[in-house]
C-alpha cells in the first residue's frame, strides 16, 4: 500500500511543482496549460493500465500478465505472484492425482468406482479385463448392465457388504472373480475384483481328493465285505470258494495297488525327501521299460522302441523308470488290441533329452488335457477301472517330473492317438560318446534288433 | 439412450426396462452356465430344481418388463428412437423368454443321457463346446445391446452361422454312431434334441442382435443377410 502511495504520488508531485514553476515564471496562462497536460498525460496512462488489465482479465487465467510501469507496477506484480503460486499449486494437484491414479492402476485386483446410481466413472485396466468393460463405451453406464450376474445384482441390492460375493466371469467361464462393494466418499462404491480362479482350484482339488480317495477305497471294500458276509452265510462248493476268494484277491490287490501309489505320492511330495541324483544310462533302461511293456501289451500290440541317442542322465533312476513306466502301461491300456505304440528316446539338438511314447489309442479330447494329471481325474471312468488304473498315474508321473525339472508334453487327438513326451533339461543329458565305446555299440545291435516294428507282436 | 428428456421420470422409466432386460438376461446366461454343466459333469441333484426355480423367475421378468413396456407406450406416448427401443425390448424379453425355455430342456435331457456310456465324448465335447459357444454369443448379444454397439452386434451374426455349421457336425458324427450300434439311438436321440436346442439359442440371440441393429439404425434387419446387416451398419 505504501509503495503503491508513493510511486502513486511521483508523477502528481512532478506536475505540481512544473505548474508551480510555471505560475512564478511565465504567469497563470502557462501554469494552466501545463497542469491541464499533465492531467490528460495521468488520465491516459491509468487507461492504458485499466485496458491491459481487462485484456489480461477477459484472457485465460494462466496467461502472460502484463508487466505494469509506476503506480501499476506493484499491482502487476502481486497479480504476477498469485498466478504463479496457483498454476504451481495446480500443477502439484495434478501429480498428486496422477500418482494416485497410477497406483489405482498398478493395483492387482480390478477397481471400478461408481457414482451414487451406480454408474461407472472409472475403472482400472485389470478391471476392464477381468469384468469385460470398455471405458470408451461403458463410462456412465449402469454397472448392472454390464457385471450381470444375477448374484451380483442380489448383492448390489442387499446392501450388505461386509463380505465379498464370488461368481464365474461372464466373460470366460473358467474364471472365477470375488467381487466386493466398498462404499466410500458418501454416495460413491468401489467394486473391487480378485481373479480367484486359483484357490477356487485348490480348494476343489481337496475337496475332489478326499471324496475321490474314500470313494476308491470303498469300491473294493464293498465287493470284499459282500463276498465275506456270503461266505458266512451260505453253503458253498469249492469251486465257488476258489471262484469268490480269486475275485476276494483281486479287490484287494486294487486296493493294494491304489495304496500304494498314495504312498508313492505322498513320499514325493514330501519335503524331506530331497532328490538323490545318480547317473546312469538310459539305453539299458529302454531295454528293461520295453521288455516290461512286453509282458503287459500280451502280444495285442505291435511294440517298437527307437533309441536314436545314447546318453547318460543324472537323474533318480528308479523315479524316472516308475514315471516312464506308468506312461507306457496308460499307452498299452487305453490302445485296443491290434494298435500300435511306439517308444522313443532322443537327444535334441538343444541338449535336452526326450521319451516318448506314442500309440494309436483312443485319445483324449483337448479339455480334458489341463486336468489329465489331477489325481483321480479320469476321462472315462468306467474304462479306466475296468483296465485297472489307479486313477493317480499320472499324478505321479507328474511329481516325479517336477523335481528332475522335466516337462510333461501331451499331444492328442480323438480316435488316433496320443503322444506323451518327457522332456528332461540339458543340464541332466550327457550324450554318450560315439560309437567306438563297446557297451554302447552292444546296446545298440540290441536296440536295432528290438527296433522294426511289429516284430514283437 | 443419449439425449436427455425434459421430463426426468420418462428416462429414469427407459432405463428402468432397460437394465431389466439385461438383469433378465444375466439370469438366462447363468441358466446356461448351469446346463453345460450339466453336460459336462457326473451329477448335481440340486442341478434341476435350481433350473426349475430360475427358469420360474425368468418368466415373471418377462411379463413385469413387457408390462412396463405398455405402461411406457399408453402414459407417454414415445417417439422415435424411444418408440423403438420399447418395442425392441418387448422383442428381446421374448427372445430370452424362449432361451431359458431351451436351456431348462437341455438340463433335463442331459440329466436323462447321463448314464450312457458309448456317447458320453460326443456330450461332453462336442456339445458341450457348442453350447459354450452359444453362451458366449448370447453375451455378445447382451453386451451389444447394453452398450448400443452395431458392429458388435453385426459380428453376432456371422458366429450363429459356426453354431449352425457345429449343429450340422455333431448330427453327422450322432447318425454314424446309430449306424454303427443301434443301441445308441436312444441316447443319440436326446442328444440331437440338445443340440437342436443349443441351435435355437443360437437364432435367438441372433435376433437380439438384429434388435439392436434396428434400435440404433431404425432399419429393420430381420431376414436380411449378413452382408446386407454390415452394409447397413456401416452406413452413418
Amino acid at each position: 500500500m505504501k509503495l503503491f502511495v508513493s510511486r502513486g504520488l511521483v508523477a502528481p508531485a512532478i506536475v505540481a511543482l512544473a505548474t508551480l514553476v510555471a505560475w512564478a515564471i511565465a504567469g497563470t496562462g502557462w501554469a494552466l496549460a501545463i497542469l491541464a497536460i499533465g492531467a490528460a498525460a495521468a488520465i491516459a496512462f491509468h487507461l492504458y493500465h485499466l485496458q491491459l488489465l481487462s485484456e489480461w482479465a477477459s484472457g485465460p487465467l494462466d496467461g502472460p500478465v502484463p508487466v505494469g510501469r509506476g503506480s501499476w507496477a506493484p499491482t502487476f506484480g502481486a497479480i504476477y505472484r498469485q498466478v504463479r503460486t496457483r498454476a504451481a499449486y495446480q500443477r502439484d494437484l495434478r501429480h498428486l492425482i496422477a500418482r494416485f491414479q497410477q497406483a489405482a492402476e498398478a493395483i492387482p485386483d480390478g477397481i471400478v468406482v461408481l457414482d451414487k446410481t451406480n454408474r461407472i466413472e472409472w475403472a482400472n485396466p485389470r478391471a476392464l479385463a477381468q469384468l469385460g468393460l470398455d471405458l470408451a463405451h461403458d463410462t456412465s453406464a449402469p454397472i448392472v448392465n454390464l457385471v450381470r450376474q444375477p448374484e451380483f445384482l442380489r448383492y448390489l441390492e442387499s446392501g450388505d457388504y461386509r463380505e465379498p460375493i464370488v461368481v464365474v466371469s461372464g466373460r470366460d467361464a473358467r474364471m472365477t472373480l470375488s467381487l466386493q462393494l466398498v462404499p466410500f466418499s458418501l454416495d460413491k462404491k468401489m467394486l473391487m475384483s480378485r481373479d480367484v480362479t486359483q484357490l477356487e482350484e485348490l480348494a476343489r482339488m481337496r475337496r475332489d481328493f478326499i471324496a475321490n480317495v474314500s470313494h476308491e477305497l470303498k469300491t473294493p471294500l464293498t465287493v470284499i465285505s459282500g463276498f465275506v458276509e456270503t461266505m458266512q452265510d451260505m453253503e458253498l462248493d469249492t469251486r465257488q470258494r476258489e471262484r469268490f476268494l480269486q475275485l476276494m484277491l483281486e479287490q484287494a490287490n486294487n486296493m493294494q495297488r491304489l495304496v500304494a501309489d498314495l504312498l508313492t505320492l505322498s513320499t514325493l511330495e514330501s519335503e524331506h525327501n530331497v532328490l538323490i541324483d545318480e547317473r546312469f544310462a538310459i539305453v539299458p533302461l529302454m531295454l528293461e521299460l520295453s521288455n516290461e511293456a512286453k509282458a503287459l501289451s500280451k502280444g495285442q500290440h505291435e511294440l517298437s522302441l527307437d533309441i536314436g541317442d545314447a546318453a547318460t542322465v543324472l537323474g533318480s533312476r528308479d523315479e524316472l523308470a516308475s514315471a516312464f513306466g506308468n506312461l507306457i502301461s496308460n499307452a498299452i491300456r487305453y490302445t485296443p488290441a491290434r494298435g500300435w505304440i511306439a517308444i522313443a528316446w532322443r537327444v535334441d539338438t538343444d541338449g535336452s533329452g526326450v521319451f516318448s511314447v506314442t500309440d494309436s489309442g483312443i485319445g483324449v479330447a483337448a479339455d480334458h488335457l489341463p486336468r489329465l494329471t489331477e489325481r483321480f481325474y479320469r476321462v472315462d471312468r468306467s474304462r479306466s477301472r475296468a483296465t485297472g488304473g489307479t486313477g493317480l498315474g499320472l499324478a505321479i508321473v507328474k511329481h516325479v517330473l517336477l523335481r528332475h525339472q522335466a516337462e510333461l508334453e501331451i499331444k492328442s487327438e480323438i480316435g488316433r492317438g496320443s503322444t506323451f513326451a518327457v522332456r528332461l533339461p540339458a543340464p541332466r543329458v550327457e550324450r554318450a560318446p560315439p560309437t567306438g565305446d563297446p557297451a554302447h555299440s552292444e546296446y545298440q545291435e540290441l536296440t536295432n534288433s528290438a527296433a522294426p516294428r511289429g516284430t514283437s507282436s | 439412450m443419449t439425449q436427455d428428456h425434459t421430463n426426468k421420470q420418462f428416462d429414469v422409466e427407459m432405463e428402468g426396462i432397460r437394465s431389466g432386460v439385461l438383469s433378465m438376461g444375466g439370469m438366462v446366461e447363468k441358466q446356461l452356465t448351469r446346463a453345460i454343466k450339466a453336460l459336462s459333469q457326473e451329477e448335481d441333484a440340486d442341478l434341476l430344481d435350481a433350473v426349475g426355480a430360475d427358469e420360474a423367475a425368468i418368466n415373471q421378468l418377462q411379463i413385469n418388463i413387457d408390462q412396463q413396456c405398455a405402461q411406457i407406450i399408453a402414459r407417454r406416448q414415445p417417439a422415435a428412437v424411444d418408440l423403438r427401443m420399447v418395442l425392441t425390448v418387448s422383442k428381446i424379453v421374448n427372445d430370452l423368454e424362449r432361451i431359458g425355455d431351451e436351456v431348462k430342456k437341455i438340463a433335463y435331457k442331459a440329466a436323462q443321457t447321463r448314464g450312457s456310456d458309448q456317447l458320453t465324448r460326443v456330450r461332453y465335447y462336442d456339445v458341450g463346446r457348442a453350447a459354450a459357444n452359444a453362451l458366449a454369443m448370447l453375451q455378445h448379444a447382451l453386451d451389444a445391446f447394453a452398450r448400443l454397439d452395431v458392429e458388435r452386434a453385426a459380428s453376432i451374426i456371422d458366429e450363429d452361422e459356426a453354431i449352425d455349421a457345429a449343429f450340422s457336425a455333431i448330427l453327422r458324427q450322432l447318425i454314424s454312431y446309430m449306424m454303427e450300434d443301434p443301441r445308441t439311438i436312444t441316447p443319440a436321440l436326446e442328444i440331437v434334441f440338445i443340440a437342436k436346442s443349443i441351435e435355437r439359442i443360437g437364432d435367438h440371440a441372433k435376433n437380439i442382435a438384429e434388435a439392436v441393429v434396428q434400435v440404433v439404425k431404425g432399419k429393420d434387419v430381420r431376414h436380411s443377410s449378413a452382408k446386407q446387416i454390415r452394409a447397413e451398419v456401416a452406413q452413418p
